[in-house]
């Protein structure tokens, strides 16, 4: 009860005295997320992938003079309203010195555009994909991990071209992510000389796809390019199109990925007749499974695993906002996106995930270092922007996928 | 002195995001808390309003139609002009609905705009959103920018406020309120009814798409997200009804007062909760976990050990959700009618009568 009594004196206090979780020790860098609302299961994940990099950093010395490294995290719901609201609260409230975030393409363009480029806070996004943010006048302030849906949609469309594919048709689910990558897709499809028979956009959470699917078969169609989420629409599409023998072949970008894809459908269904791309990580790259040796027990509990979307993508914007104040020297907002520059590309010596103690000790030997993060090297064009690698996963007989990384 | 600097900036924020909610809960006030017209369509007229001007205003873009680059006021000021005709169109059909009725079929309206706005990809780029959006006063330096927004937002809203308080005690307002309150009496006095209801419905879509406009520059984006109904119409129902409808004061005493709350809840939440109420909550949660099968619930975690993911930073946004449910629920008990009830006309003519009556008497 004491304890108790002391709590809530103590947070009291905090709440006078402060306004902040930060303590003079403290160093604060924001975390928004889409926490509650439309994708929350597929945050909670990128998230614990951004504490496992902050763990990381607190562990093996800190920052700067020791100091932890907090991350604050405020709730964008994958809506522009609160993605600016928190924005705001991150920037002036916390007064953190970056932000990772915010989780999607919506939330981040309000955010930057509102608060984060005018305050001069830099943004490092880990999930965000519109093609639009590239194109941003953000005074060099926003950055992604993400690949832009560009680079997916070219992606598959090569994979579909090297499969034998010419002709497709394709349906794609009404909102921003799917849209963006289908949009792609299509041009890039075409002028690799494949052709779109037809081409059908369709609302999600509805009861059966049947009349949009009969529409789309026939003309010659090899196969159905399938951009949508797994929950929302997709296992109905490939349901419905199997019953009906409307199509047998699938292609999908990385909404569709989930286990429960081959759990609801079958695995006999989908054996050799469903490829989906997804942003990846190079199982075999050091990185990567430095990574994943660190994630997957860290977050057994929460049953996280470490291949989930954008999870490692998570962990390396957090680590690179730490290398970036790290390389700074201090906690000045207009010195981190210099120092990310510098930290995220070579030359210099290679830091990989985990190896914060190792970081650290350079900088202060003043060498150049290199992250060569666990979705690949990182290296920002002059937009901000990572080419990023993709992979594309296959059905097995046994009911499982297997990854195989597109190079 | 960086720290109180930033709470200025934020409660700039604050008060501008509330003041939009305010400009949107007066319009509501006019259709609603006047005329008791159930407009449960916010949403439309806002997304006509936010894209109307977006469009209007933001540069040339591939993805959408536009780079007609006009000044913003000219932006704000087309979309309300284009929101007359449309809310006319939409009054003529279905005013003349009772009340739940009216709100079902402004309810579907709404979707059907923002589906529109969503579904036609060349004008409004679909579901991803006009960008670039100008935002006032922005090459301003900061603080002033910010400064600047919060108080035009607070200058239209008290423009606003005044006209609508001349609107509601003139003779018009008087007179919605007497549609409001007995129908077939305002037409038995000769009054064409169904023309003033519309007149009311579109008056306040116009203050809608007004609050829209601004919501997109000051956001300087917009998508379709923001146009959906919990956020953009039932938000702004429950805002009207705690302030106080038929009331203008509590229109914006209850736009300002949950966007605060809904706000600061998030910040707030998180502080006063980690090590208090872990500490409150492990032992029955430890308890709780000798008969619960493991299956049904969380594994109890000792606050000591409380790190990172578990800690109550991530999980206070579901919470807040929870506070405000509690919030509006000890409002709504204690405060029936609103925080600011309606003052009644009828009240005043009362002791006009009471007064005549008097005066007659002492004759």
């Amino acid at each position: 009860m004491l304890k108790t009594l002391k709590g809530a004196l103590l947070a009291g206090s905090m709440l006078v005295v402060a306004g902040s979780a930060a303590f003079a020790d403290d160093i604060v860098v924001g975390s928004a997320a889409g926490i509650t609302g439309p994708i929350a299961e597929l945050v909670a994940p990128i998230v614990a992938g951004r504490e496992l990099a902050t763990l990381h950093v607190n562990e093996q010395g800190g920052l700067l003079d020791g100091d932890t490294m907090v991350l604050s995290h405020a709730d964008a719901q994958c809506d522009p309203t609160a993605g600016v609201d928190a924005g705001n609260k991150l920037v002036n409230v916390e007064q953190v010195v970056a932000i990772v975030g915010a989780s999607c393409s919506g939330a981040t363009n309000g955010m930057v555009q509102s608060v984060t480029i005018p305050a001069g806070v830099m943004s490092i996004s880990d999930s965000a994909t519109a093609p639009s943010i590239s194109e941003l006048e953000d005074n060099d302030l926003v950055f992604r991990v993400a690949a832009s849906d560009a680079y997916q949609g070219v992606a598959l469309a090569q994979l579909a071209i090297n499969a034998g594919y010419t002709k497709l048709a394709m349906t794609y689910s009404n909102d921003d992510y799917n849209a963006g990558v289908a949009t792609v897709f299509e041009q890039a499809f075409q002028d690799l000389g494949g052709e779109i028979t037809g081409s059908q956009m369709h609302e999600p959470e509805k009861q059966s796809y049947r009349s949009e699917l009969s529409t789309l078969s026939g003309n010659g169609a090899e196969g159905l390019a399938l951009f949508a989420y797994y929950g929302s629409s997709g296992i109905t599409i490939v349901r419905n199109s199997l019953e009906n023998g409307l199509f047998g072949k699938f292609l999908a970008a990385d909404g569709m990925f989930d286990v429960s894809v081959i759990e609801q459908i079958g695995a006999e269904a989908l054996a050799g007749n469903i490829m989906i791309t997804q942003a990846a990580s190079d199982d075999e790259n050091i990185s990567y499974q430095a990574y994943a040796a660190a994630y997957g027990p860290a977050y057994e509990e929460q049953g996280y695993s470490p291949s989930a979307p954008y999870a490692a993508h998570g962990y390396d914007a957090a680590f690179l906002v730490a290398l970036a104040i790290e390389k700074a020297g201090s906690t000045d907002r207009g010195a981190m996106s210099a120092a990310l520059r510098e930290v995220a590309s070579g030359p210099g010596t290679v830091i990989r995930p985990g190896e914060w103690a190792k970081a650290k000790a350079a900088i202060a030997a003043g060498e150049d270092i290199n992250y060569e993060g666990a979705v690949g090297n990182n290296d920002f064009d002059a937009n901000g922007d990572v080419t990023g690698l993709f992979s594309v996963n296959r059905v097995t007989a046994d009911g499982t996928y297997e990854t195989e990384l597109i190079r | 002195m960086d720290q109180l600097y930033g709470y200025f900036l934020y409660f700039l924020s604050l008060v501008t995001f509330g003041g939009i909610y305010a400009i949107l809960c007066l319009g509501l006030n006019i259709q609603w808390g006047f005329t008791g017209l159930f407009n449960a369509g916010i949403a439309g007229f806002f997304a006509i309003g936010a894209y109307v001007s977006a469009i209007l205003t933001a540069p040339e873009s591939p993805r959408h139609l536009g780079g007609y680059d006009l000044p913003i006021v000219v932006g704000v000021v087309v979309a309300m002009l284009v929101c007359i005709p449309i809310a006319w169109a939409i009054g003529r059909i279905c005013i003349r609905l009772r009340s739940d009725y009216l709100a079902i079929a402004t309810l579907g309206i709404a979707e059907i705009i923002r589906l529109i706005f969503k579904n036609e990809t060349w004008a409004t780029n679909g579901a991803r959103g006009v960008s670039f959006v100008p935002k006032p006063f922005e090459s301003w330096d900061a603080p002033w920018d910010q400064i600047a927004m919060a108080l035009l937002i607070l200058l239209i809203v008290a423009v606003l406020y005044i006209a609508l308080e001349l609107a509601r005690t003139s003779p018009w307002g008087r007179l919605m309120a007497a549609i409001r309150e007995n129908e077939p009496a305002a037409l038995a006095a000769g009054k064409n009814v169904e023309r003033f209801r519309i007149e009311a419905f579109v008056i306040g879509a116009v203050v809608m798409a007004l609050g829209g406009a601004m919501m997109a520059h000051y956001i300087k984006f917009i998508d379709p997200k923001m146009a959906e109904p919990l956020k953009a119409s039932f938000l702004v129902f429950v805002m009207l009804i705690v302030g106080g409808s038929g009331n203008n004061k509590g229109a914006i005493l209850g736009a300002m007062l949950l966007w605060f709350i809904w706000s600061f809840t998030e910040t707030v939440a998180p502080m006063v909760i980690p090590d208090s109420f872990a500490h409150v909550v492990y032992p029955f949660h430890l308890f709780a976990s000798w008969f619960v099968p493991e299956a049904w619930m969380a594994t109890p975690i000792a606050p000591e050990n409380i790190t990172g993911l578990d800690s109550w930073d991530t999980k206070a946004p579901y919470l807040r959700v929870f506070l405000i449910g509690l919030a509006l629920q000890i409002m709504l008990q204690k405060f029936s009618s609103g925080i600011l009830p309606e003052k009644r006309l009828q009240s005043l003519a009362d002791q006009h009568d009471a007064a005549v009556e008097a005066a007659r008497s002492s004759r």
